[in-house]
């Protein structure tokens, strides 16, 4: 095959596929199962032929003369391409092999269509294709949280796409403003420094990007999602696809698209982005009491990490970012992953019905856990190695707060992550889980696999690092991998101090609360000013739907009574009142004299007249 | 055979067919629809003719006189904006008197209803190839009476009062458009818009002509009559939405202010912001209302405003998207409002708040309700996108950047009164009795839905042939 029209394999194949795996018939489940199977192996397959075949690129003439459809396998768009098609293959395995979920038709069909439209997003090579890809996942993504049995589904699938779809718009605008600077919606050759109206197209380009990546402040949808999606569609996109794709435009912002010096406003203001979404989501992480919000939340704080990481705009730092969207992917995956077999099993996510299941479910515990600790940054692990790389680009960018707030965040991070690994398989035994199992192999494979995961890139981060530093432009040659696990240094003592702080912060927790490990956080949820701010926001005060729709509600109301039902008013008086009123009056003339009607006539002659002598 | 042979086909097959079908009526009932039908169909393909015409000619456009009093020839202009348009009219013309077989074949007095629809179309075909002022009134007036009929088509007096109201409002308009078109033949001389390109016309002559196009495209403060037309039966508020009649006053401001006349420095200002303010407040209705057919009705309020967004630009892109806004809205707008049909006929109701979970009773209808609100938003692959991305991306190129992003907020807006409506109807508690309807009514729909995405898929086609519309379009004033 021509190897420019293999480009389009993996964006249309997919599609092809989810057509027809809705069409397989109820009774042969079985067969519709190892078909999507079969399909994201292939496709994978083919994204790593395109992985390795280098800058692959189609071009040709769109709907108008000066657009072009250009779709463009460069460096960074390949590495992207081969997780988004990794992660599908797991998540389809651990779905199909759930069988009686019976919603598996969709979800395999609008899986397969999500990996198509997310691999075109990466491929394009011009604003509108990238566009057309990025707002279509807006379709799927209502589609997946619409597929949750809970009765609030529907609603969380407006709200993610309101939220979501809001930035999307953003990135509308963002683009447009930018062709109005360059003249063309191709991708630029080179990057625009942030000024004027190219600062406004940045504001929203990364507005379009970090809503994408789930940060604050257009998150709110991911925890309610969390509870009234599926848990596979959490581990799929808002745990690993969505986070490879706004992270992977922010990078082409940063990097390809507008120059960003470190140190500059750009840059100050997306760390500052950053760490408030890394501080604020872990903090309220650490007070959940059901796994699938609290993971909920890390996945908004991680993102915190990426972008800080980014937005220093120092090599170690973008590096580190983007190296850290691949681990949290990874490990996220299978956080959501555990969760979902702990479910499965026990038919809670409740960490207070939920305790002692290490023995019962022990490959499910020891991923659980490897990944938990990878995620809050544990020596030697892949979380360790990024976030030290995200610290060191925000201690070398001279901005030490930023390093304090990743800090911050590993502290709540760990003490959260222990609190729920304590309260699901340590601890008391429930009565009602003894007979409780490990799941099946097809649903533990793909744990594994991304638990090694974790392992292998941080024992051996020099291949990630590697394909991550040969894939974006950043000046010469790095290898951050030699220093990748050195312990001897002051940022990573801060480190380990923190983890240590906050291991006692759980331990003290815990005992504090009567060795109840779900309530060992509670010690920071009732310190008293910051009680009243988790109040708040369990009430939904900063959730920006919420807020938004209130706004929207009394902003119609005052537009529906102030000028549709007042124009509508002078129309009912000036035109239907009068007009029944002037019929009834020539009506009350008529009454079938004919004297009266030819003194009407006289009269009207005699008018006419005298209008026209006049004029 | 000859391009103004096309062309006088597509203006007189239907207004003369029209004059025919109770003749028809006279013959059968059957035979009656199926002339209906044959009518609408013919004047869908005569436009293909003029298309293939216009697409090979070495000229921009066509121009024919046929002489009746002096100055007010009947002049045909035959361009690949009128043809683009009559073509988009046309076809959902054709599809809405399909649907209207079964939708309409329990009620009296049909033969009113198909030579009215009929009719209608044809006065539509006509507005369209008018190269004269004086004819361009004329369809505009013989547009308005058939709707008139056809609001109170089904004689109840609250109707009747809401049909004189639509048409006492469009009439209105008309009327004090035709004052503006005497200000400019009083300048010009003539009626002929081929022979006043780049003449300066007076601000009041706009303004006087603006109010008759934002009368009948339904713009505010002029639009209320539009809600009040839901009474009408699905059908014939389809056409009043979606095809024909509010298309008509962004039709004739392209024809006029893109392609006759420059619009003075002050009406640039305020154009983009009256029709913005006209969506946002009709959006916000929209999040009000509880009716199916009036928050679909301010949905079309709301989007016209893009429409003459993107004429008003008056950039290659702008006006493109413009074109393909009639052409995208048209066909998610028909599909909404005879979905909305089917809803009442199956449920005999249309309060979101007695409606709800009649997914699983009426799944094809719900599927392409779905489809075509995802056009309405704007959400790619579907059609809407690419005319909604256009439109903002003109406002930009204009100028106007503020203006794009309360357009793109009336985009939020619209995403969430539809969703507001579609989970009304469709998911949540079952709370009344409904059925699918029947399989010519789902057919329509579907097709509806299905050519709203293959027109995003297939932009290509459809894309290149509106730039080429809004090159000949902007080619007049420059």
């Amino acid at each position: 095959m021509n190897v420019n029209l293999l480009i389009f394999l993996p964006i249309v194949a997919p599609v092809i596929c989810g057509i027809l795996c809705w069409l397989i018939p109820e009774h042969m489940k079985k067969i519709r199962s190892i078909f999507a199977v079969l399909c994201t192996m292939t496709i994978g397959w083919v994204s790593w032929k395109i992985f390795v075949s280098g800058n692959v690129s189609f071009t040709t003439t769109w709907f108008i003369s000066t657009i072009n459809f250009s779709l463009k396998a460069g460096d960074l768009s390949r590495f992207i391409l081969l997780w988004i098609w990794g992660f599908s293959f797991l998540i389809s395995i651990y779905v199909s092999s759930r069988m009686y979920f019976e919603r598996l038709r969709e979800f395999l069909t609008y899986l397969l269509i999500t990996a198509g439209l997310a691999s075109g997003a990466v491929l394009a090579d011009s604003f509108i294709v990238l566009l057309f890809f990025w707002e279509a996942l807006l379709i799927t993504l209502y589609l997946f949280v619409a597929l949750g049995s809970s009765e609030n589904s529907v609603r969380t699938a407006v709200k993610s796409f309101v939220l979501v779809g809001f930035c999307d718009f953003c990135l509308i605008l963002g683009i447009a403003l930018y062709w109005k600077i360059t003249g063309s919606f191709d991708f630029p050759v080179h990057p625009l420094c942030i000024k004027g109206m190219a600062g406004l197209s940045f504001i929203l380009m990364v507005i379009g990007a970090t809503g994408k990546a789930g940060a604050l402040p257009f998150h709110t949808w991911i925890p309610d999602a969390a509870i009234d999606a599926p848990v596979s569609f959490m581990a799929y996109l808002p745990g690993s696809l969505e986070k490879l794709l706004g992270i992977y435009l922010l990078t082409r912002i940063c990097l390809d698209f507008f120059t960003i010096t470190p140190g500059s406003m750009a840059s100050i203001g997306l760390m500052t982005l950053g760490a408030l979404t890394i501080v604020i989501a872990v903090s309220m992480a650490l007070i959940q009491k059901d796994v699938k919000r609290l993971l909920s939340y890390h996945a908004i704080s991680q993102v915190g990490y990426m972008i800080v990481g980014i937005g220093t705009g120092i090599p170690a730092g973008i590096v580190g970012g983007l190296f850290h969207m691949l681990n949290n992917a990874v490990y996220k995956s299978a956080l959501f992953l555990g969760a979902g077999s702990v479910e499965l099993k026990t038919k809670t996510t409740d960490l207070k019905s939920l305790g002692g299941l290490y023995n019962q479910m022990p490959v499910t515990g020891i991923c659980f856990l490897i990944c938990s600790a990878a995620i809050s940054g544990l020596w030697p692990l892949n979380g360790y190695v990024s976030k030290e790389m995200v610290i060191h680009g925000a201690l070398e960018s001279g901005y030490k707060i930023f390093a304090v707030a990743s800090w911050i965040g590993a502290i709540l991070t760990f003490a959260s992550f222990l609190k729920a690994s304590h309260s699901i398989f340590f601890g008391e035994k429930k009565e009602n889980l003894k007979e409780v199992k490990d799941s099946n192999v097809a649903i533990l494979f793909p744990m594994i696999l991304l638990a090694l995961l974790c392992i292998f890139f941080g024992l051996y981060s020099k291949l990630p690092l590697n394909m991550i530093t040969g894939a974006i432009n950043i000046g010469q040659h790095h290898d951050f991998s030699e220093h990748a696990l050195n312990i001897f240094n002051m940022a990573s003592g801060i480190t380990f101090a923190c983890l240590i702080f906050a291991f006692l912060l759980h331990r003290y927790g815990w005992l504090k609360a009567g060795k109840k490990a779900y309530l060992a956080s509670e010690v920071v949820h009732n310190l008293p000013a910051i009680k009243t701010l988790y109040n708040l926001a369990e009430k939904r005060v900063f959730d920006l739907y919420v807020q938004g729709m209130k706004l929207i509600g009394a902003l119609s109301i005052a537009l529906y009574y102030g000028f549709d039902r007042s124009s509508d008013w002078i129309y009912e008086k000036a035109v239907v009142n009068s007009g029944t009123r002037a019929i009834s009056s020539l009506r009350s003339v008529h009454r079938g004299n004919a004297t009266q009607y030819v003194t009407w006539i006289f009269v009207g002659v005699v008018i006419v007249t005298i209008f026209m002598l006049i004029f | 055979m000859e391009t103004s042979f096309f062309a006088l086909g597509t203006v007189f097959v239907p207004i003369l067919g029209s004059l025919t079908i109770p003749l028809a009526g006279l013959v059968s009932k059957s035979f009656r629809n199926f002339w209906a039908v044959v009518l609408a169909v013919v004047t869908f393909i005569l436009p293909l003719f003029l298309m293939r015409d216009v697409l090979q000619a070495s000229t921009d456009k066509f121009i024919f006189y046929y002489p009746t009093i002096p100055n007010f020839d009947f002049i045909l202009l035959i361009d690949s904006f009128s043809v683009f348009v009559s073509l988009v009219s046309s076809f959902i013309g054709a599809l809405i008197v399909l649907y209207s077989i079964d939708y309409i074949s329990h009620n009296e007095n049909q033969n009113e209803y198909y030579m009215m629809v009929v009719m209608f179309i044809g006065s539509m075909m006509g507005l369209v190839f008018s190269g004269s002022l004086i004819f361009m009134y004329l369809f505009w007036e013989i547009a308005a009476i058939c709707s008139w009929r056809l609001i109170g088509f089904y004689r109840h007096p609250l109707h009747i009062v809401k049909a004189d109201k639509s048409f006492l409002i469009t009439f209105f308009g008309a009327v004090v458009m035709l004052f503006g078109f005497i200000q400019i033949y009083d300048c010009t001389h003539t009626f002929n818009i081929t022979m006043m390109q780049n003449v300066p016309v007076s601000s009041l002559a706009i303004f006087l002509i603006l109010i008759g196009m934002f009368s009948k495209s339904a713009t505010f403060p002029l639009h209320t009559w539009l809600p009040d037309a839901g009474v009408a039966p699905s059908t014939v508020t389809s056409l009043l939405h979606a095809a024909v009649l509010v298309k008509i006053g962004v039709y004739a401001y392209a024809r006029l202010f893109c392609y006759t006349f420059n619009i003075p420095g002050e009406w640039n200002i305020a154009i983009p912001v009256l029709v913005m303010f006209s969506s946002l407040v009709s959006a916000g209705a929209a999040l009000v209302e509880y009716d199916i057919k009036r928050i679909l009705a301010l949905s079309t309020v709301s989007q016209i405003g893009y429409i003459f967004l993107g004429f008003w630009t008056k950039t290659i892109i702008g006006v493109a998207g413009g074109a393909l806004f009639i052409l995208m809205h048209g066909l998610a707008k028909a599909g909404l409002f005879l979905c909305a049909g089917i809803i009442e006929h199956g449920t005999g109701k249309r309060d979101i708040r007695e409606l709800g979970g009649l997914f699983k009773s009426m799944p094809f209808t719900a599927i392409s309700f779905l489809a075509c609100i995802l056009s309405v938003i704007g959400i790619p692959p579907f059609g809407g996108f690419f005319s909604k991305f256009m439109v903002i991306s003109g406002t930009v190129e204009a100028g106007r950047p503020g203006i794009a992003f309360m357009g793109l907020m009336v985009a939020v807006m619209t995403a969430i009164y539809l969703f507001r409506l579609f989970h009304g109807v469709f998911a949540g508690e079952n709370k009344t009795y409904g059925h699918e309807g029947s399989k010519l009514m789902v057919a329509i729909v579907l097709i509806l839905a299905i050519l709203s995405l293959l027109c995003g898929v297939f932009i290509g086609i459809f894309g290149s042939f509106a730039e080429i519309s809004a090159c000949q379009l902007l080619r007049g004033i420059r």
